[in-house]
């Protein structure tokens, strides 16, 4: 099976699933559940960033935009696991695609960066990263 | 003879669908709200901030806060990652979410950047177990604040009931199935109507699509002509 093959397949079992609700404009997944699930249960951590990374890996294969708040809230999970320099990225992506975050991921940005600085800390663990697929 | 099961079946059919009947639209805002306001702000972004909870069930706020992203966004505007969000708030000491709605607008958009603040609260949120149903029903007031004049730009109260019936199965199942209803009911669809309803187009009391909605000019420029505020 070429990549192609396997791109198309993955947009096609996602454009079925997008059949079931109402046409939308972003991909969501199950977002509105992970975020209940997580505020009810904090130990639900590594569910909520799975989803974070499903709904980015889905929405870009597909050509569309990251739903509002996505970048920054997966940027944020990986912070928190102390990957401050990926967390950067996935603050300034938010920001490039909505101009309408960039005041306050700037503060974000800037938050990420003084932890960001010393190459010191413990090593980084937890589900976030890793989302860079293989070539 | 033969039309009796027939129709038997069609009630059936008829029962086995959750039906979700707005009680309020009377009390839903009539289409000549004044939007006057929201559409000379005009924002982009809107933070949505923890919701209050004035009900005596628990869970509710959870359930609320997570599902209004998602109808906002789908409006046309730029929501505030909720979650983040909540955790920047309680950094800010403010973890309560009366604290919040209680706080500056002005203060609490400044925080973000935001262009407007978003307010949810739960009035009323209860169940009623009747003998093969679980009814819900929710009340719930929404307000949506100017980040930086603070004035209200939009508000809105509604009711929603939520009826789970099913007759399937004669009366052992009915039973069968209230119980399990009663266990758990559907609230992530309930709390999901809810939210999509207050947000819906402005001919129901909604928001009028926003920048990233391609029918966001035209709506606005019917607003206008509208309130006559061109």
């Amino acid at each position: 099976m070429t990549s192609r093959a396997i791109v198309l397949a993955l947009a096609a079992v996602a454009g079925s699933a997008g059949c079931v609700a109402p046409q939308t404009m972003y991909h969501w997944g199950e977002y509105d559940r992970r975020v209940y699930a997580y505020h009810r249960d904090p130990l639900d951590r590594e569910a909520w960033v799975e989803g974070l990374k499903t709904i980015i890996l889905e929405s870009e294969a597909q050509g569309q935009k990251v739903p509002p708040g996505i970048y920054a809230e997966y940027g944020y999970a990986l912070q928190e696991e102390g990957r401050s320099q990926e967390a950067l990225a996935y603050y300034q992506k938010e920001k490039a695609q909505w101009p309408e975050a960039g005041f306050f991921m700037d503060k974000m940005i800037r938050n990420a960066s003084r932890a960001a600085s010393p190459a010191t800390g413990p090593p980084p663990t937890g589900p976030a990263g890793g989302l860079e697929r293989k070539p | 003879m033969t039309l009796q099961p027939v129709s038997l079946l069609r009630i059936r059919w008829a029962l086995s669908a959750p039906v979700l009947v707005a009680l309020a639209t009377a009390c839903a805002t009539p289409p000549s709200k004044d939007y006057s306001k929201f559409v000379a702000a005009d924002p982009r972004s809107i933070l949505v901030v923890p919701v209050v909870n004035n009900s005596v069930n628990v869970g509710a706020a959870d359930y609320f806060l997570s599902t209004i992203p998602v109808p906002v966004a789908e409006r046309g505007y730029y929501v505030f990652p909720v979650h983040l969000v909540k955790r920047v708030l309680e950094d800010d000491g403010l973890a309560d979410a009366s604290l919040v709605h209680g706080a500056d607008p002005m203060r609490l958009a400044a925080l973000f950047g935001a262009d407007a603040v978003l307010y949810a609260t739960i009035e009323r949120w209860e169940a009623k177990y009747v003998l093969v149903t679980t009814q819900v029903t929710v009340e719930f007031e929404w307000v949506l604040k100017d980040g930086k004049t603070g004035d209200t730009l939009w508000r809105d109260h509604k009711a929603l009931a939520y009826a789970s019936d099913d007759a399937g199965g004669g009366l052992i199942g009915a039973l069968l199935n209230a119980a399990v209803t009663k266990a758990a009911p559907d609230y992530m669809r309930l709390a999901r109507q809810a939210s999509g309803a207050a947000v819906a187009d402005p001919a129901r009391g909604g928001f009028p699509a926003g920048p990233y909605r391609p029918e966001h000019e035209a709506d606005f420029a019917a607003v206008r002509a509208r309130s006559g505020t061109r």
